[in-house]
């Protein structure tokens, strides 16, 4: 039987104390269509579960179930009994992976840093700016660079998610 | 009130088309948007916060107060950008000391959060202005079935969302009824289409794009309407890896809202781009005539 990891725990508790509230009823699970098409390999009442243990090295390291395969449609979080905000403990924890240098999505860093180079996910090509004119649509005018590059180093971005995958 | 747009990066980057429809309809109901310059990506709800939230409520602050300072109001024409830009404005007013902590960030680079910026979703001032769009129709879509998708991000969390009901939504179908089509029922309605696990797993967002096109199917459809642009993304450009994965043949019509009330308007499929639509909308046009 596994031990309780208080120190983990409470670590995800001080980030949202409605992890508390579960009482394991499944209802998350049962309405989750992430769940549904994985045929239950995704299952975020086991990720609340295993938050409640603390079991930082399954849901860090090992990553069972998948926490990336949530897709924030929110329906567990507008139907749990108990008010928890499952995508607030789930983003909390990703962010923790990230941050601690554990393996995420590529998909997720290609964004990030089409953010950090652009200041969007996605940026205009020269047959989207032709169909733009086509369509007599006004110009783009994009964000400025100098800004967002200095909002974030402030939030020291590009460092806590391990762009260059160097740590 | 003044609106300006808030694009976000997928409708202008990827889907211009929908953006001339959303313009042109508010256009004919007399609503002046403007436009706002130097605003970034929200940033993503389903993306960046996911790897670093202080950064998401940054930049999504940011984006806020560049609205702020012109004294308007934000009209989104994306639910992901709806829901990170009311998402962000409801964590600051709600706890003090991170609004302190975010405009410490933004104090980097001259900007204050205050806080006095009200964030709409389009759907949602469409429905608003539901009266004037009845009277505005001069080509009802007579006979055509529409299966709306609201998508989660228009509805939930509802806390945040404060919006039509996050679990029975009501406006796009009354919207739909209101240019004169049949809005269909069916069991997924309030389902998501998969898009975001695209990140993650490419099978598993593929099967539940394909069960919301059974239960849409079933429901006997013609097309399928949506007002987010990672959801119409999804369902115009991946019925075709589902029919590959699962030897199914779907081939509906997708369509933004804003493009059938501008067609129900009396305007032209080439005035609004339909040409660039993946899956053909010619039966459609048709069927309308
Ligand atoms: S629905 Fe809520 S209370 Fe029930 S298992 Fe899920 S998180 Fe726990
Ligand atoms: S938010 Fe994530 S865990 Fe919750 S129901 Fe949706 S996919 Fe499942």
């Amino acid at each position: 039987m596994q031990m309780v990891n208080f120190d983990f725990k409470n670590e995800i508790i001080k980030e949202d104390f409605s992890l508390n509230y579960c009482y394991q009823c499944g209802t998350c699970s049962s309405i989750c269509p992430v769940a549904f098409a994985s045929e239950g390999e995704y299952n975020p009442r086991k990720i609340i579960e295993e938050s409640l243990m603390g079991l930082k090295s399954l849901l860090i390291k090992e990553q069972k179930p998948n926490i990336w395969l949530c897709s924030t449609c929110q329906m567990c979080v507008e139907e749990c009994p108990q008010e928890v905000f499952l995508t607030g403990i789930f983003e909390s924890l990703k962010n923790k992976i990230v941050q601690t240098g554990e393996k995420y999505p590529e998909a997720f860093k290609v964004q990030a840093k089409a953010i950090i180079d652009n200041g969007v996910a996605i940026s205009l090509s020269p047959p989207i700016i032709r169909r733009r004119k086509e369509l007599k649509l006004p110009n783009v005018e994009s964000a400025d660079r100098i800004e967002l590059k200095n909002l974030l180093k402030a939030t020291n971005f590009e460092k806590k998610i391990n762009i260059n995958g160097d740590r | 009130m003044t609106y300006k747009y808030f694009l976000g990066c997928v409708i202008p980057g990827r889907l211009p088309y929908l953006e001339a429809s959303a313009r042109k309809t508010f256009e004919k109901l007399g609503m002046k948007v403007g436009d706002q310059a130097n605003y970034s990506c929200c940033p993503d709800p389903t993306g960046a916060g996911q790897l670093d939230h202080l950064t998401w409520l940054a930049l999504g602050a940011r984006n806020l107060c560049l609205f702020e300072e012109s004294n308007s109001n934000i009209l989104s024409l994306c639910s992901g950008c709806t829901e990170t830009l009311k998402a962000v404005k409801y964590s600051l007013e709600k706890d003090n000391k991170l609004k302190e902590e975010i405009n410490s960030k933004l104090n980097s680079i001259g900007k204050k959060y205050k806080g006095n910026v009200e964030v709409k979703h389009f759907a949602q001032v469409l429905y608003e202005n539901i009266d004037s769009i009845k009277k505005k129709v001069k080509k009802p879509l007579k006979d055509l079935k529409v299966a709306s998708h609201p998508g989660c991000h228009y509805l939930r969390p509802s806390e945040i969302m404060q919006w039509d009901d996050p679990l029975v939504p009501k406006t796009l179908d009354e919207l739909i009824e209101a240019i004169g089509a049949d809005p269909v029922d069916y069991s997924l309605k309030i389902d998501c289409c998969g898009n975001p696990v695209e990140k993650s797993n490419k099978d598993i967002s593929l099967l539940m794009l394909e069960n919301k096109l059974k239960s849409m199917k079933d429901a006997g459809t013609d097309c399928i309407a949506c007002v987010c642009p990672a959801c119409y993304q999804q369902f115009e450009f991946n019925q075709k890896e589902v029919n590959k994965n699962s030897n199914t043949n779907y081939n509906f019509p997708v369509f933004y809202i804003t493009e059938l009330i501008a067609l129900a308007f009396g305007m032209n499929a080439e005035e609004i781009g339909l040409k660039y639509h993946r899956v053909k909308t010619d039966e459609i046009l048709q069927k309308i005539s």
